[in-house]
This record gives structure tokens, sequence and C-alpha cells, in this order.
């Protein structure tokens, strides 16, 4: 027998018997009808959990990780404002059900069974994912990934105060709202989940208002390893910014009062607290998961004993609240009545074609208020100095600060984060003098983890804001990538383009940074990036590019709430001279703030149709190099700037090199799973034309006298194009 | 035994072939209690009113009668049914006050004060109108479209001077708008005529559900006390459809939701049949009372909440064809099936 069966038989069994658990008496501010709401959930809950079971042995629902143990969480949700968003733990559909009860017109249990079905009809994910999730109550859907939630909710409830002072036009949350954010005990083992405790407490330890509940829900076990005992209650007391609470949450009234005290704590004084709430865990992990082998049996029925339903049946019956009778009565009337409509449920229709299941990959545009850009007076005062330069050549970096100036004086909703963005304006001097025109409400300098700069700007985004943070090299994003590619990039897939975070990541990378170089900073890898659904990946070659991409990337964010990362080659930063010392060659001048360069328009340069070479970033500029030597042997030869990597333009591409003899791709990232791969596949299927590539060899970059030696060159380039169109 | 959500209708529904209903009503005794009260008040018995050689516009859709008609009819079809079990009770507009005594959140006579005080306070002031118009067309194919076009017109008019006019009740297909004389006037002259009737005016209704109605919520709140409502004894459901449960619904709450909210912001019966046929899936929706104009309504919003597949007129035909799914006690075949 099952062990839902054996908890559902106990519960009837004794409750009809009145044999409840030991515990202590009702106590605290929870008033009767709360008392019964808070019940009423916690049956739909179980109820929820136990149809779930049966629909999935019926081949009707497809996911069984369940609630029961942790029910006590719909105290949690009433001693909350349905405004203030909730990051939940898989656990915590009780939690769910009893916000639903506080925000008018809710049908939860059709809702909910309808995600259990995966009907297309599901109002959170439309039919993608059971997922617990509903824009209506501000529960935005997580993913399974163990605390990768976390980093986001510390970002969010940053953007409450950050909203206060400069409220973006699609800002969600109410200026007195509070982030709720709940995962298990072994979960907050997770260098992610230790990362965000860490951000919030450095955060509120320097008085920065950060209102974020966290929840902690205790069962003791992830799936089959222990805590250790008091694990969590010593790890969390004494952590300097985070205060630390404690209820058991079996006791709805003990629970109820003390995530009151800690709302209220959170919500007065804007600081971040640890709720740590003692649960247990009913019929193992998930559907197959058999926790009797691996626990002693006696240990699984003393666990059992303590079903927070017959304490809630005990508690109500001892304060008045509901008679034990009735509460039985409450239990078999939920049940039967969500089997019924678990019935209808399952007839709903699902996701059928690759169409309809990736409808929500992108997510819908959403209309923006127009803007006029800054007045010539706000210009000249941010521009300063500058603005007398503002008509000579310029190399990148400055022409990217430069665009960044514009950008940020257009949008107010424009923040900046990540290390050594504000003060001191960047490694490569990029991101200079922003802060003493934007202040450091708009430049944030965050602590040196890229997990929390990723999740402050999934969090911003996630209340209006237009987040550009920074990685301040390609290398170090590699620990923090799940918040793109599992968490940023998901959203809209999985709450059906309801939810969206978008942001524009700048990331500094790429080889051929002569001198520092090497791996560590230079690294010339964007296979990560490039195959992550709905992520659009931009890298221009030079400044002009950069301004004009950039602007367009700050609209794809903004007006169609796209996740862009816009990938800056270090090496042209400053780089003035294409040829000879001082032929000014790769300087541009600042492309007026109204000019963009189309998502998925590529550079050309000349029209030769001996030869294409196609190529982005530093291939572009090595190209160049290489051109008259090329031209010289009589190839005539255009050269084609990708600039957008990811999804690769392949429509612009085919016809830019439309009647070329031959196709070179020159790509500075790695032969195997480099961007060449994508470009030889597409030209292969797409042309006619001959083809070849030059790509960096599977090597880590080497510091020092041979940083480029893995790379393409223009010498390289050169003998590859005359020996493809011999 | 069969599972039923109960629906109580609003004004509008005790028509002349309505006359000599109360003739049914199960409780001679409380009958009796409502026809004392009237007098006490100076008002005409209900059983005077029902028992009326004929039926008068004037009189008998006069808010004061009406009221108080409508919701002793609404009561006596609660009181009457047999082999259903009611899992919960909804209504549309006024049918709130009855579903609150049916689901035993006002005890019958309460009920009455209740109604009777509000249909009264209405009638004094009769505050603007109500104007009927529909977004489905004949087959009932949603159609949001229109829907979003008609509320745009009515909120374009409700900017010009001198002119209110607000959603009052989405009501299945329909939609009910009120607002003032010039309100529903340009409204008039604003839509094509449809299907021969529409747009409609409701005869002696006033701007109900709008904030022109604020004076009557505020009347009300001052003459009926919250020591009238308990909990109630059925999930009752509504005008936002949301669901009042027993044993959980805050009394202060339920008070404040019925003389505020309620009173003078829009009536959403769609939603309130949308919650009842997902959170309830009962085998049948029994509409009590007088009339049976709201059964297009109800089946109109079972539509609009993809209830079991049907997707138009025809479709809920056959279903209900097949197997009924919708019970009006005003027919008496239908009203066969659950007494
Ligand atoms: C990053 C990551 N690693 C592993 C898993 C697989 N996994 C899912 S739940 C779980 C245990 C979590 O335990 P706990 O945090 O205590 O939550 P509980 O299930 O007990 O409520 C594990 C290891 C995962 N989902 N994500
Ligand atoms: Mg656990």
């Amino acid at each position: 027998m099952g062990r839902s069966v054996i908890v559902h038989e106990n519960f009837l069994r004794r409750a009809a018997a009145r044999d409840f658990p030991q515990g202590a008496p009702p106590s605290g501010p929870l008033a009767p009808e709360d008392a019964v709401s808070i019940y009423r959930a916690a049956c739909t809950s179980r109820a929820l959990d136990r149809t779930s079971r049966e629909m999935q042995r019926q081949g009707k629902g497809f996911y069984t990780i369940g609630s029961s143990g942790h029910e006590g969480l719909a105290a949690v949700a009433l001693a909350l404002r349905p405004t203030d968003m909730a990051f939940l733990h898989y656990r915590d559909a009780a939690f769910q059900i009893a916000r639903a009860g506080q925000v008018p017109g809710q049908t939860i249990a059709y809702d909910m069974l309808l995600s259990f079905a995966a009907s297309s009809e599901d109002p959170i994910s439309g039919g993608r994912h059971k997922v617990l999730g509903s824009k209506a109550l501000n529960i935005p859907p997580q993913t399974s990934t163990i605390a990768s939630h976390l980093p986001k909710a510390v970002g969010a409830a940053y953007a409450i105060g950050a909203a206060k002072k400069n409220r973006p036009e699609h800002a969600e949350l109410p200026d007195d709202a509070i982030v709720y954010c709940s995962f298990g005990d072994a979960s907050a083992n997770h260098s992610t989940a230790q990362g965000a405790f860490n951000a919030a407490g450095w955060t509120a330890y320097q008085n920065l208002p950060l209102p974020l509940l966290f929840v902690c829900e205790d069962n003791g076990i992830g799936i089959s390893t222990k805590t250790p005992t008091g694990w969590i209650a010593n790890s969390f007391k004494h952590r300097p910014g985070l205060k630390y609470f404690h209820a058991n949450g079996l006791d709805i009234f003990e629970t109820y009062r003390t995530a009151q005290e800690a709302a209220a704590y959170v919500r007065t004084r804007r600081k971040p607290a640890f709720l740590h709430l003692k649960t247990i865990r009913l019929y193992g992990h998930a559907g197959a998961d058999m926790p009797t082998t691996y626990l002693p049996r006696e240990e699984v029925e003393a666990e059992e004993a303590h079903d927070p339903l017959l304490h809630m049946v005990r508690q109500l019956d001892q304060s008045g609240a509901l008679p034990a009778a009735q509460a039985l009565e409450i239990y078999n009337d939920t049940a039967d009545r969500i089997t019924r409509i678990a019935a209808e449920a399952t007839t709903r229709p699902h996701l059928k074609t690759a169409a309809e299941v990736m409808a929500a990959i992108i997510p819908p545009p959403r209309p923006c208020k127009p803007t006029n850009g800054p007045s010539a007076e706000a210009r000249a005062n941010a521009f300063g100095s500058d603005l007398k330069q503002i008509d000579e050549p310029q190399i990148m970096s400055r022409l990217i600060n430069w665009t960044l100036t514009d950008l940020m004086l257009t949008h107010p909703e424009i923040v900046m984060m990540g290390e050594d963005v504000g003060r001191k304006g960047g490694v490569y001097g990029v991101t200079q003098k922003l802060t003493q025109r934007f202040g450091q409400a708009r430049m944030i300098d965050t602590l040196l983890d890229e997990q929390s700069i990723l999740g402050l700007a999934i969090g911003m985004a996630q209340n209006g804001f237009i987040p550009f943070p920074e990685i301040q090299f390609l290398a170090y994003l590699h620990n923090a990538e799940d918040q793109l590619r599992g968490e940023a990039a998901t959203l809209p897939f999985f709450s059906n383009g309801q939810y969206s975070n978008p942001m524009v990541l700048r990331i500094a990378g790429l080889g051929y940074q002569k001198g520092f170089g090497g791996h560590f900073h230079n690294d010339n890898s964007v296979a990560v990036l490039r195959d992550i659904p709905g992520l659009i990946l931009a890298c221009p070659s030079n400044g002009a590019d950069a301004a004009k991409m950039l602007r367009e990337c700050a609209r794809l964010a903004r007006e169609e709430q796209r996740l862009v990362v816009f990938l800056e080659p270090i090496a042209l930063y400053p780089m003035r001279d294409l040829h000879t010392d001082k032929d000014g060659l790769w300087m541009q001048r600042y492309p007026a703030p109204d000019e963009t360069i189309p998502f998925g328009e590529v550079g050309q340069h000349g029209d030769g149709d001996d030869l294409a070479i196609v190529t982005f970033g530093n291939g572009n500029y090595l190209s160049h190099q290489a051109l008259p030597a090329i031209t010289s042997s009589g190839i005539k030869t255009r050269i084609i700037d990708t600039r957008w990597l990811s999804p690769l333009p392949k429509d612009a591409l085919t016809a830019a090199t439309k009647g070329c003899k031959h196709i070179l791709i020159v790509d500075e990232t790695r032969h195997s799973g480099g961007v060449a791969e994508a470009l030889m596949a597409h030209f292969h299927e797409a042309s006619p034309a001959k083809l070849a590539r030059l790509t960096a060899t599977d090597s880590f970059i080497a510091t020092g006298p041979a940083y480029a030696a893995t790379m393409p060159s223009a010498a390289s380039i050169t003998q590859a194009a005359k020996e493809l169109c011999k | 035994m069969r599972k039923a959500v109960l629906i109580c209708p609003g004004r509008g529904t005790y028509t002349k072939t309505e006359l000599g209903s109360l003739a049914r009503f199960p409780d001679r005794n409380l009958l009796a209690h409502f026809d004392a009260r009237r007098t006490a008040l100076n008002q005409e018995t209900l059983t005077a009113l029902d028992s009326a050689a004929t039926y008068s516009v004037s009189k008998h859709t006069r808010g004061d009668n009406a009221s108080a008609l409508i919701y002793a009819c609404t009561l006596g079809d609660s009181l009457a049914l047999q082999v259903v079990e009611i899992v919960a009770v909804t209504g549309n507009s006024m049918g709130w006050y009855s579903a609150l005594a049916c689901a035993g959140a006002l005890t019958p006579q309460n009920g009455f004060e209740v109604v009777n005080t509000m249909g009264t306070l209405m009638q004094q002031s009769l505050i603007g109108g109500q104007i009927i118009h529909p977004f489905l067309d004949e087959n009932w194919r949603p159609n949001p479209a229109r829907r979003a076009e008609l509320l745009a017109i009515a909120a374009e008019i409700t900017t010009r001077p001198d002119h209110t006019l607000t959603l009052s009740i989405d009501l299945g297909g329909m939609l009910v708008l009120a607002g003032n004389e010039a309100g529903l006037k340009a409204f008039e002259a604003a839509v094509p005529p449809e299907q021969g009737r529409f747009p409609m005016r409701l005869a002696n209704h006033a701007a109900f559900h709008t904030a022109l109605q604020a004076p009557v919520a505020a009347q009300g709140r001052a003459a009926l006390p919250e020591t009238l409502f308990q909990q109630p004894q059925k999930p009752l459901i509504d005008g936002r459809g949301q669901i009042w449960w027993p044993g959980s619904t805050r009394k202060a709450a339920l008070y404040d939701y019925t003389l505020g909210h309620q009173v003078t912001e829009p009536y959403d019966f769609t939603a309130a049949i949308r919650s009842a046929a997902r959170e309830f899936a009962p085998d049948l929706f029994i509409i009590a009372g007088p009339g049976t104009t709201l059964g297009g309504a109800v089946a109109q919003s079972l539509i609009l909440s993809h209830w079991q597949g049907m997707a138009s007129k025809a479709d809920f035909q056959t279903r209900q064809t097949a197997n009924p799914l919708l019970v009006s006690m005003g027919l008496p075949e239908q009203r066969a099936l659950v007494t």
C-alpha cells in the first residue's frame, strides 16, 4: 500500500476517533475564521496531492511531487499580502491555495488541476509544465533547479526599494510590498542559496533596504539525505544582516503568529529575515520514491503520526473554531470536490505541436510610453566636457560609454549592476563617469558574486527595471550561467509569456588582448550562450556598430522583453589603428542617438563575389587587416560581419553572400562548439559556394607572447582565403 | 445524489407570467411573517401583489415590490428542492441577497429585511438606469473583441460632460451598462440595434452596481446592522466569483462586501458561474425563483468558461438535450426534475 493511502486512512480513522497527536494548544492572534481557511487550504492541497497520484496512474497526470506535510504554509500565506511577490518552494501548494482566497474570483483547484493535467488551458504555464505559479497571485513560476530562485528573490526585494525613488513604467510591486522566498532544508546548503543569503545579509548590513522573507521548510531530509540535527538553526541564527525566526509548521497558530512577526519585521524595517519552519515530509520525496527503502519503517510511521492535518483538526477543535466532526466533513467534501474537478480538468486540451510548445519562448512585446529622448540641456549636463569631442573619431569603449549615457538619459528605468562598474567605472573604463552622471542607485557596485549580479538583474527586471548587468570577464559568466539558462531564459516559457525578465547583459570577453590576455580574461567560448532558446547574443566589432547595436538591444529588452547578451570584444575596446600606427582607421564618430542597427542585420564591407569572409568580433578586424593582401592577389572579396551570434541571422547571411563563389568563415571561438560550426552548417544547407573555415584551436588561451597563437590571424586568414579560391 | 449549484435570479424576473408563483411557497408561516413585515412598513403584502388580478408594470417592477417578491419566490424554490445536494449558492445582482439567505448567511427573516430594505432604498432614490446589450452573436460564440468594443464605447461616453455610463453587470453574453439618462441615450445612439430588441432599457431599474449607488449603500449600512449576518452553511459565490466558505467567512467582510462593493462596483455574474463550474463541477445548475430569463446568461457564462468544451449555443443545446445541465425552476417540466 502506498504511503499516501496509509496517511489518508490514518487521518480518517484518527480524526473520527478524536485520536490526535500531542501538541501545543492553540494560542495567538489567528482568528477562528482564518484558522478554518488555513485548514480548508490544507485539505485542498492534500486532496490535490492524492489526486495527482491517481491522475498519474490513469496516465492523465505527469508529475507528483507534493506538499503533504507542508500544509502549514497556508498559515504563512495568510500572514502576507497577495501583492507580496512569492518565489515558492515546490511544496507550497497550500500557500498558493490560501493566497488564492485573498484575491477575488480565483478558481484555484481547477487551475492547479489543469496544470497537473498539462492542459494548454493551465493559466500559468499554458500546459508546458506542472508548476506552482499565478500572475494574479504574484507567484512567478519556479524551475526545479534547487535554490536557483533565491538570487532573483534578493533582486526583486532590492527592486522594491529602488522603485520607491525611481518607479519604472512597468513596475509591479507596491512600495510597501515584501518579497517571499521559500526552499527546503537540503536546498539551504546549495551554493546558490548560500550566495543569496550572503547577498541579502551583505546588503542589509549596509542598511540598504531589502524587504525579503526567506522561509526554510525544514522537513529534516532532502530526498534520502538527512540534514544534521540543529544544522539549519545553528547555521542561520547568527548571520549578519539576517534576522532569524523559528516556528513549528505543524502548529498553524504558532506559524501564523511567527510569520506575522517576521513579515512585520521585514515590512517595517525593510530588512531580510529567515523564518525556519519545522515541517514533515509525507509520502517520500515524489511519486516513485519509497521512503521505507532508506528510512526505518518506524521512523516513517512516527512522522506520519504527526500529520499536520491531524494537528489542525485538534487545534481547531480545541480553539472552538471548528468541531472535529465538521473538520472531517470538510476533508471528505474537499476530496470529493477535487475528484470531480479533476474529472473535468483532465478532459481539457493539451499542447500538441512544436510551435505550440515554443509559442512562449519569446515573451510578447509590451507597450511602452514613447520617449523623445533627453533635452539638449540634460545631455549637455550629463556629457559635460565629453560633448566637445563628440564629433571626433573615438575608440569603442568610449563610444559604448556615450551610448550608455544616452540610453540612461532616455530611459530612467535602466540600471547597471556589476563588479566595479560604478566608482571605478569598470575594469576597462567602459562605465566611467556613469555614477557621477546617474548616481549610485542606478550604478550598483555589487558584491563579488556573479550569481548575485544576475539574480539582482532578474529580480529588478521583474519589477519593471531594465537591468544592464555586467559580467567583468566572460570566463566568470560560467559559474553563474544557470541564472541565464535555467532562470532568465525560461521564465516566459514557464509562465506562458506572463512574466518576463528583460535585460541587456554586458560581458567583456574574447581573445587577442596583448600582454594581459590569457584564458582568465580572454575566454573565447560562447557556446553556453548560443543554445539557449530565446536568448539574443550580440557581438559588435567596432565602436559605431557597438553604439547602434546596443541601442537596438535596449529596445529589444524594453519593448520586446527580450533577454539579450552584449558581448564586448576586450581587444577592440582601445583599438585605434587598422594597418599602420596612427592610421586611426578603427575609430569612429559617435552615431547620432537615433541611429540603430536592427536585430538580425549583418554588416557588409565590399561587394566582391569571388570570396565572402563571414566573421564577427576580432575576426572582422583581422579580416580587414588581411583584405589588401587578399585583393591584391586578384580575389574580389567582401567581408560580412555576422554581428548577431544567436539566433544566427540566417536569411541575412544568405542574402549577403548571394552570388559569392567561396565563403571563408573566420571564427575566433573554438573549433569544437564554436560559432563556425553553425555557420558552416547553415551555408552548407543554404549556399552553393565552396566553404572553408578558420577557427581557434580547441585550447585555452595563453598569456604572454603566445596570447594569439591559438586563434586566427591576418596572415592565416590571407592564406586560408588564397587556398580556398585557388 | 446529484450535486447542484443553486442560482438566484435578479431584478426583472418577476413578470406577468409569474403572478401566482407564491402559491407554491412551501412555508406559510414564513410568508405570513414577510407579509406582516410589509404591512408594518406600510407596503402592500407579497401575497396581495402576487395574487393581483392583473400584472402592473408600474407596480410589480418597482424596487420596493419586485425585490421582496423575487426574494420570496427564490427562497421558496430553494426550500422546495429535493433529490439534489446543493454544493454552492450564487446569484445575479439582487439575487445576491437571495443567495445569502439560501446559503444560510442570513436567516430567511433577515434576508427579507436586507432585500426589502435595499429594494426600497433603491426605489426611493432611483438614481440612473440600466441598459442591456449582447456581445455574443446569436450562436453565442465567444467574441471578446466585441465586448471590449462595447466597453470602449461606454468608456468614451462617460468622458463626455454630464454623461455617465459604466459597466453594471457582466451577464454571460450580455453587458448591462448603467448610467444617467444622457449616458444611456448616448449608448443607444452609438450602437446599431441588434436582434430586434437591443439595446434594451430595463424599466424601473436604477444604475445598480455603479458608483452612483454610493448613497444607497451608505443608507443600507445605516439601516442594516452587521449582526444580521452569520456564517454561511453552504459555499456562497459572489459577484466577483469569490467563494465565501462555511466556517471561514468573516462576517464583517461579508457585510462590507454586501453593502459596499456589491452595490457600487460592477457585478460579474459570468465570474460567479465560472467559479461555480470550475470549483464545484456540479451535475446541475439550478435557477430558482421566478422567470426563465437567466438561463441564457448561465449557459453563455459556461461557454465563456470553456466548461466541458462547450463553445456555442448548439454545443450547449446538444448537451442540455442529452443530459440536462441547467434546470429552471420557473419551467414546470424542469422543476419536476428537482422537486
Ligand atoms: C541543483 C539541483 N540539484 C539536484 C536536484 C534534485 N533534487 C530535487 S529535490 C532535492 C532535495 C531537496 O530537498 P529539500 O531542499 O530539503 O526539499 P524537500 O524536498 O525536502 O522539501 C534534490 C536533490 C535539483 N532539483 N536541483
Ligand atoms: Mg527537506
